[in-house]
């Protein structure tokens, strides 16, 4: 897996096959100096998909990633420790009243992005949340509906042939899945006998890992090690996804290309970005950016852009870029069980329960949260218990206990809040570019849905039949950063991720939301993508994308 | 509508549907052979073979299949034991003439039985139910059934007078619909992520319905014969296709060990095998009662 970090793969006219040991694929590659029509910036949920959306409109698309393109079937170890490497582990500084860790949990870096070693859980937004101010009196509005996502969604589902169950409890009626739920192992049952214990929705949770085989990718085995990268192809990451498709389309996937500012023209156009491949700066011509490297790379590129015309960063007159960044809340709750459990077997998260984002009776905040079971790896187990204070015999003592363990994770919403926000650092990472600074403090409101969301996990799991429970606190995705909204005096872009103030300028990623939801953002992420790409080939029929 | 989404990566799948239906065809038209050179000319005795010999391959595929399942199951619970051996015990029953045939034969009939409720039981205790999910993954509710059938072939056989062809007709196609359901279910599992998984799930219901008619109608029983050699057919098309569902899993048959368990049953599509050869064993006495 060496050679992927020192060496693009992506070159010379070919790619890796991600489906075929040592194979390659044929890529379009196109000149510096050609002007594209696209050059998008991350090829993760957002870019990587809105990267074949465009090919396969037929734009000339070049999509950038700072990380390597991995062969999943080859590279990808089951060692936990081999496999750090799929993780942005960069320089990056984390303050507030409650920093949020940066690195595994967040964000992913290579082609695919954070999909690459995300864990799947792949669900819609309660439809109310995109109307949040209006319908539930908190948050903030989206400028689209539920309805008009609701076919990208779709869209998102089949082209990542979701396993889910034949009737999921929550939100409108909707299309079957397009490939059946997975059997839950015992971790799983566990939620799902207390959940049924005291009264309330349970389901199997939908994943993009294949239940059935899909051309050359393989179902899922069930070893679970997909946060360390999925070696058999059953994860439907970006990777073995939309980057092939945006391959066959004629994109050109760039990897190990670091994109460190976007060119401005005189006009106040965007003409092209400069990027770091083998160590020299480079420039690629394009008509239009678009940016898609998370919530935290995308404020920092847009704020290491400035120059004369911009001189607080592209995008940010109104101050905006890098504000209300999210996470999710991720308390956890273990216990032990008299029966063995075995919770590393299968994907960690199989089963989980969207009651409390679904029902607004009795909550003293505003906002809702998910769980589901999870199922951590060895080391990944040892560290949890370490950060509880153990060490030495009584930590040996404790971890003789991993096969009786079953866990609850949380997905809180947090609320979008000013403060919390990335910044630039003064100081530089290896390619001269300054680091980001993440702020965040949790909110009033915030803290009382942890603690709500903690007791249902208590109860639930203590339902289940575990015993001697106790407590852990994270964080997982994040969100927000240039949300997306009606209005150019308080949103960075509009509905179709276009930035109000430079016209060929475009975001498309986890930073458009505008508040976070209690469920995974990734779907979401892919629908927006979806709906972006078709939005932009409708306007490049009408005329309207050079305005 | 959304537009239909690009596939990322395909699998050649005329060529392997075409491959796998000679390979079957070129089977099936041999053992065809084979068994017409033998036909006794008496349809009782037609209809005695033909049940013997559905029950023999019920009986075998129980033994496989019940034996490979309950491997994977870890024979938690020791009964697990019982249907493949009783499984074993009715399939020599079908080879030799012995008295306690129709004990072992019983037997299986009752275990069969026994068996349904006990995977009922098994999937009603488990968070969730008779939900989708429990009918997909926990104990199969329809599995042991076929053990039922072989015991009952089996003494069909032995008791020509009882069980009169227009009396086990109906019986067969029910045994038909049953598989057929049972395959749909776990092809619907499999969303159907291959075309020629809706093969089981037409056939043979049409098939069932021809058989159950011509118990009272001769012409039914005439219609009757190729579709029950389709639905054979379909029993031995059924592991060839299954084999290239394993190689399709990761490792493929290099990974057999884990991968016969994990990747679609080799023993069970032969169900629909028996139950067609016991029933095309009943046509001629039924073409003949008109
Ligand atoms: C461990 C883990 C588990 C997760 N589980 C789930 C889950 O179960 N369900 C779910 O919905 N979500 C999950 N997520 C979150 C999900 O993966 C992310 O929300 C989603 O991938 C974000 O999409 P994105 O396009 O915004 O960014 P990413 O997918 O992170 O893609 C960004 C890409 O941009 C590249 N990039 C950034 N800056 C630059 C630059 N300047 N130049 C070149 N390239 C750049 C990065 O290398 C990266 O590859 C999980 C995340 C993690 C880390
Ligand atoms: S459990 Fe399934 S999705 Fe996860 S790494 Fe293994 S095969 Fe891939």
């Amino acid at each position: 897996m060496f050679d992927a970090i020192d060496q693009p793969r992506a070159q010379d006219g070919r790619a890796p096959d991600v489906f075929r040991p040592g194979a390659w694929v044929q890529m379009r590659c196109y000149d510096d100096s050609e002007q594209v029509d696209f050059a998008i910036v991350g090829t993760g949920a957002g870019g990587g998909t809105l990267a074949a959306k465009l090919a396969e409109a037929g734009f000339s698309v070049v999509a950038f990633d700072a990380g390597p393109f991995w062969r999943p079937l080859e590279d990808f170890a089951s060692d936990e420790a081999a496999q750090g490497d799929l993780y942005w582990t960069d320089e990056r500084i984390s303050g507030g009243a409650d920093p949020i860790q940066l690195g595994s949990n967040n964000s992913g870096r290579g082609v695919g992005g954070s999909t690459v070693h995300y864990t799947m859980i792949a669900l819609r937004w309660r439809p109310d949340w995109f109307k949040s101010r209006s319908k539930l009196g908190y948050g903030r509005d989206w400028p689209l509906s539920f309805e008009e996502l609701e076919p990208y969604y779709e869209e998102a589902e089949e082209s990542l042939k979701i396993s889910g169950p034949v009737r999921y409890p929550w939100g409108k009626r909707r299309k079957r899945y397009p490939y059946r739920e997975h059997p839950v192992n015992a971790s799983g049952l566990v939620l799902a006998r207390g959940c049924e214990r005291i009264g309330i929705d349970w389901s199997p949770l939908p994943l993009a890992t294949l239940s059935a085989p899909r051309g050359m990718a393989h179902p899922c085995v069930y070893r679970g090690f997909c946060k360390y990268g999925c070696s058999t192809n059953a994860k439907q990451s970006v990777l073995v996804t939309f980057v092939p498709r945006a391959i066959a389309a004629g994109a050109e996937i760039r990897d190990l290309a670091m994109v460190g500012r976007i060119e401005m023209g005189k006009d106040g156009r965007a003409t092209g970005v400069s990027y770091n491949r083998r160590g020299k700066w480079r420039q690629q011509k394009a008509r239009h950016v678009v940016v898609a490297g998370y919530a935290i790379e995308t404020p920092r590129l847009l704020l290491n852009s400035a120059c004369p015309e911009f001189p607080d960063g592209l995008a940010n007159d109104n101050g905006l870029v890098g504000t209300h960044l999210m996470t999710h809340s991720g308390p956890g709750v273990w216990g032990v069980l008299d029966e063995e459990i075995r919770s590393y077997k299968a994907p960690p998260c199989m089963a989980g329960t969207e009651h409390w984002n679904y029902s607004d009776e009795g909550k003293d905040f505003h906002g809702g949260y998910a769980f589901m079971s999870q199922g951590p790896l060895p080391t990944d187990w040892a560290q949890t218990l370490a950060a509880r204070g153990l060490w030495g015999a009584a930590l040996r003592q404790e971890m003789t206990r991993y096969n009786h363990t079953a866990g609850l994770v949380l997905v809180g919403e947090t609320e979008p809040q000013a403060h919390n926000r990335v910044e630039l650092a003064d100081e530089k990472d290896q390619y001269g570019l300054r680091i980001p600074r993440v702020t965040f403090s949790y909110s009033e409101n915030d803290r009382r849905l942890i603690e709500h969301g903690r007791k249902s996990m208590h109860q639930v799991l203590a339902a289940g039949g575990a015993h001697q429970l106790w407590d852990t606190h994270d964080t997982s995705h994040l969100m927000g950063g240039c949300r997306m909204g009606d209005d150019p005096k308080d949103s960075v872009v509009d509905a179709d991720g276009r930035t109000w103030a430079i016209p060929n300028l475009w975001v498309c990623d986890g930073s458009l939301f505008p508040n976070s939801g209690g469920v995974n953002p990734s779907l979401t992420i892919q629908a927006l993508a979806c709906r972006i790409g078709d939005r932009i080939a409708e306007m490049a029929k009408r005329g309207e994308l050079d305005r | 509508m959304p537009k239909p989404v690009p596939e990322p990566s395909r699998r050649p799948l005329i060529a392997v549907g075409l491959g796998g239906i000679a390979a079957a065809g070129l089977i099936g038209a041999a053992a065809w052979k084979l068994w017409r050179r033998a036909e006794p000319a008496d349809p009782g005795k037609a209809a005695e073979r033909g049940l013997r010999a559905g029950a023999a391959i019920l009986s075998l595929a129980v033994l496989l299949d019940s034996g490979i399942e309950h491997y994977r199951g870890e024979f938690k619970n020791p009964a697990m034991f019982v249907a493949p051996t009783l499984a074993l015990a009715t399939l020599g029953m079908t080879a030799v003439e012995d008295e306690a045939a129709p004990y072992v034969f019983s037997a299986a009939l009752a275990v069969g039985a026994a068996g349904v409720g006990f995977h009922s039981y098994n999937i009603g205790k488990r968070a969730g139910g008779f939900d989708m999910l429990n009918l997909f993954y926990a104990a199969p509710l329809g599995a042991p059934a076929a053990l039922s059938l072989a015991g009952l072939f089996g003494l069909a056989a032995e008791h020509p007078g009882i069980a009169a062809p227009a009396r086990i007709a109906p019986v067969a196609a029910l045994a038909l619909l049953g598989t057929a359901a049972e395959a749909g279910l776990l092809h619907f599992r499999g969303a159907f992520q291959n075309p020629f998984m809706f093969a089981p799930v037409t056939l043979p219901p049409l098939a069932a319905a021809v058989t159950a008619a011509s118990s009272v109608s001769p012409e039914a029983a005439q219609v009757a014969r190729p579709l029950l050699l389709g639905t054979a057919l379909l029993g031995i098309a059924g592991p060839i296709f299954h084999s290239y569902g394993i190689h399709r899993n990761m490792g493929g048959w290099h990974n057999w060990s884990q991968m016969i368990l994990q990747g679609p049953p080799l023993p069970a599509p032969p169900a629909f095998l028996g139950i067609a050869l016991a029933a095309l064993g009943l046509l001629p006495a039924l073409e003949r009662r008109g």
